[in-house]
């Protein structure tokens, strides 16, 4: 409409508004990150073509370390808190949306701890 | 559990058109690619913690079934991708875009580029499908 008005609301900085920035530019990032892993390793390489030997030469390169470790690190905090906005529509309570939010903080760092100590670790080739 | 059931019942009887679907597409693309992702690094995980079940793992992937579901995922990562854009070029730069007309048009254009854009990796991966997985070609 023409004749709109434009209104500047404060708002006061707290989790959620951080969480709700957080899923817009990291969103952003994942694009170029989660579709190129996604073309890559889907269309153009394939699973029929994935072994842990293709995995080992990936991982020679510190440059793919560097961006599977972001991918982890973006991907699944994205993920869990898209999770955790989704649960919040079926919790009205403040203090079952506590309680869950801090289940899927420690799902969250186990499952991104067992991830980086594996990108970082690297491939362990088993004795044929 | 009232919650529950009335938060259901508003997802399905809700009468918001593109913006419903839009939104609730978006959540089940969003929900179905974070079960994956979850699965997918611990998976990866075993190259280190335990090595020899990488192969087993992967075979799994390699299953038809599995095949049909890397497709639907490619779906979901794609629409996810062009609606998550959409929402954020909208809620940080052009939040006029938001309004009554033009919302619900750029809804139904995400949609069509995210078909466009998942139709060419559809088809090579139903060809690796039908390769590999069948061995039909």
């Amino acid at each position: 409409m023409a004749d709109s008005i434009t209104r500047r609301v404060k708002i006061r900085r707290n989790y959620e508004t951080l969480a709700w920035k957080w899923m817009r530019y990291s969103g952003i990032l994942l694009i170029p990150l989660a579709w190129g892993h996604m073309v890559i390793q889907d269309v153009l390489v394939g699973v029929h073509q994935i072994n842990i030997d293709y995995v080992a030469l990936r991982w020679s390169f510190l440059g793919w370390r560097v961006y599977d470790f972001l991918l982890l690190a973006f991907t699944f905090a994205h993920g869990m808190n898209g999770l955790r906005q989704v649960i919040f529509d079926f919790l009205n309570t403040r203090m079952s949306r506590t309680v869950i939010s801090w289940i899927f903080f420690f799902c969250w760092a186990i499952i991104t701890l067992i991830g980086a100590a594996a990108i970082i670790g690297g491939v362990k080739i088993p004795a044929k | 559990m009232s919650n529950i059931k009335n938060t259901l019942v508003g997802y399905v009887t809700y009468q918001g058109r593109e913006g419903q679907y839009t939104f609730l597409l978006h959540r089940i693309t969003g929900l179905g690619t974070l079960l994956f992702l979850t699965v997918h690094i611990l998976d990866t995980a075993t190259v280190y913690f335990a090595p020899q079940l990488y192969s087993k793992a992967i075979a799994l992937y390699r299953n038809p079934i599995f095949m049909l579901g890397e497709i639907a995922l490619v779906f979901c990562l794609t629409f996810h991708g062009v609606n998550g854009l959409r929402i954020a070029v909208f809620d940080l730069f052009k939040p006029a875009w938001w309004g009554p007309k033009d919302a619900p048009r750029s809804m139904r254009i995400t949609l069509w580029i995210a078909i466009l854009l998942w139709i060419p990796p559809a088809l090579v991966m139903g060809y690796n499908l039908i390769h590999y997985a069948l061995g039909w070609i």
